[in-house]
């Protein structure tokens, strides 16, 4: 069996091999990220039939928890690692195109950096440990917003950086409540001391409310998510694939993880489901009455974390199972969305919607490839977004309460509003534009190069598959979604 | 069966597939792939073949299935696919993205067939949603004025299916299962409100779908938008993929017995639907009357048809179930060739509008003579198909006490003559306008469709026991009494009706009266520059009578013919555009507004707990 | 079998040819209104037999087609509605089919003067489409009465209903659909003040215009049978049919001179003023007829 450490030791590793190898040649630094991922991906999914059995414990140093940092690769965290790796993987490859210009050897070791630090994050069984992953991951994406060096990028990145401080400052508070009181940093150890009290006193719930407003900020829920449009939509095509794909994901299990495991605060539980519906009809709406395809994608994230979040907040198996199947799908058909838009707008030069007339014609894959990701995204079957939009409601449904009722009226109202702007950006790019006579001899095709189609067409069937046979991977949600209702089974995993 | 499901979705991506090699090649394949899915559903005929797609997914396993009624449904699905892939082949040459008109065409179809082959809600739902986005991308096909009906449509679409979405997840919650057989008859041990929102949120999906007012207001634009092949499709078969759900709902998960009964309950929501099925009627016959583009005309009367069919089905009865199906397999054919024969028009003369077109008649004959036979089912002539749906459905409505909603269902049909006639007037009849003159009659593809499809019509208008036979044996297995049928109409005490006597009287009248004339003195051959103009010199430009053919109707009846609906649901779109726009405003841009959105957040956490210990 | 038969050959005959004798007898009665002499009552016969001898114009084949079409309809009706004891088509359909065949006659013509090209005879079929909207409200609300009141489609069994008890004129609350049917009568029957569709002056006879020789013989049988039609309807849903062919004759010649006499006296009406004077006081009169008639029931 592989050692769980290596997802995180080889990326690492090669993220500080890349600036040497770039003085052999840039060429293969430029394949680092890919194999880097390549391992992971590969690695990651090995584990996934062991860490169903029982999770794998890594201590560091010798030390048994609760006093050494230790790896915590449950079924969790070891699909988030594959997802993390599997979306990097795409995104790398699609970045040995993208990325031509400017810093190439600082892009893709700030890349590999920050998929180590997502994967630290989903891994690690130590509170503390796990806000320096995520510190790692913050501060490469504020870097790599800032990448191509314009005004936008940078202002947004700065934006970005303020916010996102002041995330993790609250958080570093609260992660130093815990440690006042409990004088231990390991996660499973913590709850263990919180027990199962139902109602926090005063002093653990103001830790928990910093550490849900720190880290909220990097999950961007309503109202901590205003950094959100600007870096995804100002950063460069790869990143605000993997910031929308893989990194509010991050944030979004950080939340989870303290809510549920650390905690177990049930009471929290009806916030995050109210905290759901508001973001997904703030996000979807804002998203709504966007002219700049960049910023309504960006905003759609928001919606669909809304979503998650509210799908993870109903703490029942069938809506966490739905909700992390959501994050699997749209992780997937996010990134291929910016991945595709990435290349629409280079070749079209605009952001604007309206600057997609035609594309159907110049690049039709990657504009099929964006109607694809854009029906997923809507939740239209046969594609993945379809199960976990279905097994959400079903789950909300199932509740048999007046007010879930009424909040699933609410993200209904939000898919509506979701499916209207994603299909006008569908007739946009195909049914607009000069009308092309097809006999006038070969027509101009501007396809996007063979290694930004590739990952797209990888991720496009990784949507089919999961929209048309769902069904082992709602198998392995199910048992993370008990990893994370069990909240004892996972502290006696841990401190066995 | 998946035999038939393999063939039509492998078939549609062949299909595209071999349209990168050669555009013959992609026209042969996709004839070939709706040829077979006809032989191979009319090959399961009365055969009761039930399969699993998927074991599992969700949760629940795919399944399908075949019986009378999907199997009803199915054979009218795969020929108007069959004849409208044929009628394409002319009609979409040289225009741009014929492969992916093709690729969609075979996937609606493909969609539409596994709708009434499902077995089971979730793969029910799954195919309605392959089916309405294809549908979505054709209908924005044409471009221009298309996308903002494409948009209408999918809006509505979507709404209609989240509805359907909860609707169908609130049976799963309680009786766990989305399988037909298991909830049918079942529904009704849930409280009697809790069923009745299940059943009505699904009837506005399928209501929706199915155009009823007030839920039409996207199919006016998407027929008349969508290419002339696929509006044929559209109204003819898809917009009643909501009668199929209707039934499945009304007779199967509630059960016609429980529907009918008396119950308070049931009561009230079959005479909501009935109410909504003639305002269905009426409103749009009229509406239909008043416009001047051919397509939309016909798209109008598609609203009303199905209302015939909705009030057939939701009255309940036998005969108004017959009614209902048969209507539904009647509109599929005359509305079919209407839609194909305008569409033939259209080809050649590229205008719809009506008030431009006129005596094409000596032009396209056989066209012409297909639309005539079009208009005459539509309008319900004796011995077309359309007359005998219409003669049970009045029957039943006037014999079961409810002779207000016969007067509505026949005053429906006089808007349907008046548009009727104005549609052959403005288009075939009347004088050839100068720049028509050299318009030459179809292709011989579209010339097939239509003759099919007027054979169609008017051989089940003399044979109406075929189909009603078929019919009888689903209306019985729905728990309905059996009808006594025969080959040539059917027989009861109440008033019986044999259309081999209207056939026979009619032939010898007609016979008879055209000896007469043929005998007579023989007329003398003129030509339409030869007309009596009050001895002036016929006009030049245009000596006919169309624009405002109407026009004291239109002036008595247009103040109460405004879709108010439509204007309704802008209004709540521009609402709904404002507010997103307002709520964008939330994100100010200034980083310091962001910073202090944080720490409200978190001081509002912590506050809320510290004094009321909400959480 | 053979008296069917005989019944099929000889309703029709005799149904032109009481039809033409209306015909005649309108103009004779026009005629003595307007202190004329008028034409002889066999006029309308020696008309269409030397039209018969003129031959004509044709403008093609839908042109000959749409009067076939609307004669045989004519003809073909006359077998489902009784003359007196004779119906030898009862079992076929009873008034649906008869509502709907009498689309024929229209639609034929409408077909055929479409064909003709001439605006005069569109703008006339117009107008016949939009007056036959506006008598079909009130029309359909009466049918509906009497058939829901007898529980019946089969006309047959409506004159065997009235013959069993009353006329259903004379009765409650058949009275009331009566009324609006005698309201109605000239606007069925296509006679002044509704006539409309053919005003000679205004729009040189309508759908008529390019009608000559046998053509217009034609037309003027299919007018000669909608008149007979018309009247002999009204006799047998609201005056009890008859058991024999001469009190039939008797009641509709009484029902016809009383329409025509009444209302020869009205200048014509314009298409709107007849649509709004049919759509008031007959379609009240019928509309309640008819919820007086559901609530019996």
């Amino acid at each position: 069996m592989v050692n769980p450490v290596l997802l995180l030791a080889v990326p690492l590793g090669l993220a500080f091999l890349t600036p040497l190898l770039a003085f052999i040649s840039d060429r293969i630094a430029r394949y680092v990220p890919v194999a880097g991922m390549l391992f992971n991906c590969v690695v990651s999914v090995s584990l996934i039939p062991s860490v169903l059995n029982r999770p794998i414990i890594v201590q560091t140093g010798g030390f048994a928890p609760p006093f050494g940092i230790n790896l915590v690769a449950g079924p969790l965290g070891i699909t988030l690692a594959a997802v993390i790796a599997l979306v990097g993987l795409a995104v790398s490859v699609y970045g040995l195109a993208y990325v031509k210009e400017g810093a190439t050897v600082k892009y893709h070791v700030l890349y590999l950096l920050l998929l180590t630090g997502a994967t630290g994050v989903v891994l690690t069984g130590d509170i503390f440990n796990l806000f320096v992953f995520y510190e790692i991951l913050c501060i490469s994406s504020y870097a790599l917003v800032a990448y191509s060096g314009d005004k936008n990028g940078v202002e947004a990145a700065v934006k970005y950086l303020i916010q996102g401080s002041i995330g993790s400052g609250l958080a570093l508070i609260g992660i130093a409540i815990l440690y006042g009181v409990f004088g231990t940093l390991n996660m499973a150890d913590i709850a263990r001391n919180i027990g199962s009290t139902g109602i926090l006193n005063t002093t653990l719930f103001i830790a928990l409310a910093f550490m849900v407003a720190g880290f909220g900020v990097e999950a961007a829920v309503f109202p901590l998510n205003a950094w959100l449009p600007d870096a995804h939509s100002s950063a460069p095509a790869p990143i605000s694939a993997i910031l929308s794909g893989i990194a509010i994901k991050v944030g979004i299990y950080v939340v989870v993880r303290i809510v549920f495991t650390v905690f177990g605060a049930p009471s929290m539980f009806m916030l995050l489901v109210v905290i759901g519906v508001v973001t997904l009809l703030i996000g979807e709406m804002s998203a709504f009455s966007q002219n700049n395809i960049k910023r309504m994608l960006a905003y759609s994230s928001v919606g669909q974390v809304g979503l998650i979040v509210f799908a993870l907040g109903m703490a029942t198996t069938g809506g966490i199972s739905g909700g992390l199947f959501q994050i699997i799908s749209h992780a997937l058909a996010k990134s291929l969305l910016f991945l595709a838009t990435g290349y629409m707008i280079y070749r079209s030069g605009s952001m604007e919607i309206s600057s997609l007339q035609g594309m159907g014609k110049r690049m039709p894959l990657t504009c099929c490839a964006f109607t694809i990701g854009a029906f997923s995204l809507v939740g239209l079957p046969p594609f993945a977004g379809f199960p976990g939009k279905f097994m959400i409601v079903r789950a909300a449904i199932a509740q048999q309460q007046h007010l879930f009722t009424f909040l699933i009226a609410l993200v209904l109202f939000g898919t509506i509003i979701e499916a209207c702007y994603f299909f006008r950006i569908v007739q946009a790019a195909y049914f607009t534009g000069p009308r092309e006579e097809p006999d006038a001899g070969k027509q101009r095709r501007e396809e996007a190069p063979l290694f930004a189609l590739a990952p797209m067409l990888g991720l496009l069937v990784f949507i089919i598959a999961l929209g048309v046979y769902p069904e082992p991977v709602i198998r392995l949600l199910d048992s993370c979604a008990a990893e994370l209702l069990n909240r004892f089974d996972y502290i006696k995993g841990v401190l066995g | 069966m998946q035999i038939i499901l393999l063939t039509s979705f492998g078939g549609a991506f062949a299909t595209y597939l071999l349209a990168k090699i050669s555009s013959r090649l992609r026209d042969v394949c996709a004839v070939i792939v709706s040829g077979l899915l006809v032989v191979f559903v009319a090959l399961l005929y009365n055969k009761t073949p039930a399969a699993t797609l998927i074991p599992s997914f969700v949760g629940a396993p795919l399944t399908v299935r075949l019986n009378m009624l999907s199997w009803f449904f199915a054979i009218a699905i795969v020929v108007v696919g069959f004849l409208s892939i044929v009628f394409s082949f002319s009609y979409i040459k040289g225009k741009e993205r014929a492969d992916f008109y093709y690729l969609m065409m075979l996937l609606v179809n493909a969609g539409m067939i596994g709708i009434v082959l499902s077995a089971d809600l979730l793969t029910f739902y799954i195919f309605w949603e392959i089916m309405s986005w294809g549908a979505f991308l054709l209908i924005s096909y044409n471009r221009g004025p298309a996308l903002r009906a494409g948009m209408k449509y999918i809006v509505m679409s979507v709404i209609g299916s989240v509805v359907m979405l909860a609707g169908i997840l609130s049976l799963y919650a309680v009786y766990e299962t989305f399988v037909f057989s298991e909830l049918a008859g079942r529904i009704a041990s849930a409280s009697p409100a809790y069923s009745l929102a299940c059943a009505s949120m699904l009837c506005i999906a399928f209501a929706i779908k199915n155009a009823v007012v007030p839920l039409h207001t996207w199919l006016p634009d998407a027929h008349s938008e969508a290419p002339a092949p696929f509006s044929a499709v559209l109204s003819g078969i898809l917009i009643k993929m909501g009668t199929y759900g209707l039934i499945l709902v009304l007779y199967l998960f509630v059960g016609v017995k429980l529907f009918i009964s008396p119950t308070y309950v049931w009561r009230g929501f079959r005479f909501v639907l009935l109410v909504l099925a003639s305002i269905t009627i009426l409103v749009p016959s009229f509406i239909a009357v008043m416009q001047n583009d051919a397509k939309k005309v016909l798209a109008w009367s598609s609203i009303a048809q199905a209302g015939y069919i909705i009030l057939g089905i939701t009255f309940g009865t036998t005969l108004g179930f017959a009614a209902g199906m048969f209507h539904f397999l009647n509109h599929a054919t005359f509305k079919a060739l209407l839609f194909f024969g305008i569409g033939a028009v259209e080809y050649r003369t590229k205008t719809r509008d009506l008030n431009s077109l006129g005596g094409l008649l000596k032009r396209m004959p056989i066209t012409f003579i297909a639309v005539l036979v079009g208009t005459c089912g539509l309008i319900g002539i004796p011995l077309t198909n359309g007359f005998v749906s219409k003669w049970l459905l009045y029957k039943t409505l006037i014999l079961e006490g409810s002779p207000f909603l016969a007067f509505i269902a026949l005053i429906g049909t006089w808007g349907t003559i008046l548009y009727g006639y104005k549609l052959l007037h403005h288009v075939f009849l009347g004088q050839l306008p100068e720049k028509y003159k050299n318009v030459r009659k179809a292709p011989a593809s579209m010339q097939f469709v239509l003759i099919i499809l007027s054979l169609a019509v008017v051989v089940l208008g003399i044979l109406p026991g075929i189909p009603l036979k078929l019919i009888n044996t689903i209306a019985v297995s729905m728990g309905m009494d059996s009808m006594n049928i025969n080959i040539f109409g059917i027989a009861s005490e109440t008033g019986a009706l044999n259309t081999v006597n209207i056939l026979s009287v009619l032939a010898a009248a007609g016979i008879v009266v055209w000896i007469i004339l043929k005998a007579s003195k023989k007329s003398t051959r003129i030509s339409q520059e030869d007309n009596y103009a009050a001895g002036a010199a016929i006009p030049a430009e245009r000596y006919s009578y169309t624009v405002d053919f109407y026009n004291p109707l239109y002036r008595m009846i247009r103040r109460y013919l405004r879709d108010i609906f439509d204007e309704f649901y802008y209004w709540i779109a521009g609402r709904v555009q404002a507010f997103s726009d307002m709520v964008r405003r939330l994100y100010v841009g200034d980083v310091g507004c962001y910073a202090m959105y944080i720490l409200l957040f978190l001081s509002a956490l912590i506050l809320s707990q510290v004094w009321w210990r909400v959480w | 079998m053979v008296a069917t038969v005989a019944q099929c050959v000889l309703l029709p005959v005799l149904g032109i040819v009481i039809g033409l004798f209306f015909l005649g007898l309108y103009r004779k009665i026009m005629a003595r209104l307007h202190w004329r002499y008028g034409p002889p009552l066999i006029q309308p016969v020696i008309d269409i037999l030397r039209l018969f001898f003129q031959g004509g114009m044709s403008h093609g084949a839908v042109f000959d087609f749409g009067l076939v079409l609307s004669l045989a309809g004519a003809m073909a009706i006359i077998l489902f509605i009784p003359f007196a004891q004779w119906c030898p088509l009862q079992g076929s359909g009873g008034m649906l089919v008869i509502l709907y065949l009498m689309l024929l006659m229209p639609l034929g013509t409408a077909l055929s003067g479409g064909e003709a090209a001439n605006p005069n005879a569109s703008i006339g079929i117009s107008r016949k489409l939009i007056l036959a909207l506006g008598y079909e409200v009130p029309l359909l609300l009466i049918l509906l009465s009497v058939m829901s009141y007898y529980s019946t489609i089969s006309i047959v069994d409506i004159v065997r209903g009235q013959q069993a008890s009353v006329w259903a004129l004379f009765s409650w609350p058949l009275a009331l659909p009566g009324i609006a049917y005698i309201l109605i009568l000239p606007a069925v029957l296509g006679v002044r003040p509704f006539d409309t569709t053919t005003a000679p002056q205004e729009i040189s006879s309508g759908p008529l215009v390019e009608y000559g020789g046998k053509y217009l013989a034609f037309e003027h049988i299919i007018h000669a049978l909608s008149l007979f039609l018309g009247i002999s309807l009204f006799v047998n849903l609201f005056l009890g049919g008859a058991a024999n062919p001469i009190v039939f004759f008797v009641k509709i010649l009484v029902v016809f001179v009383a329409c025509v006499c009444i209302n020869a006296v009205f200048p014509r009406l314009r298409i709107e003023q007849a649509v709004s004077y049919l759509w008031k006081w007959p379609t009240a009169i019928a509309f309640l007829g008819l919820v007086v008639v559901s609530l019996v029931k």
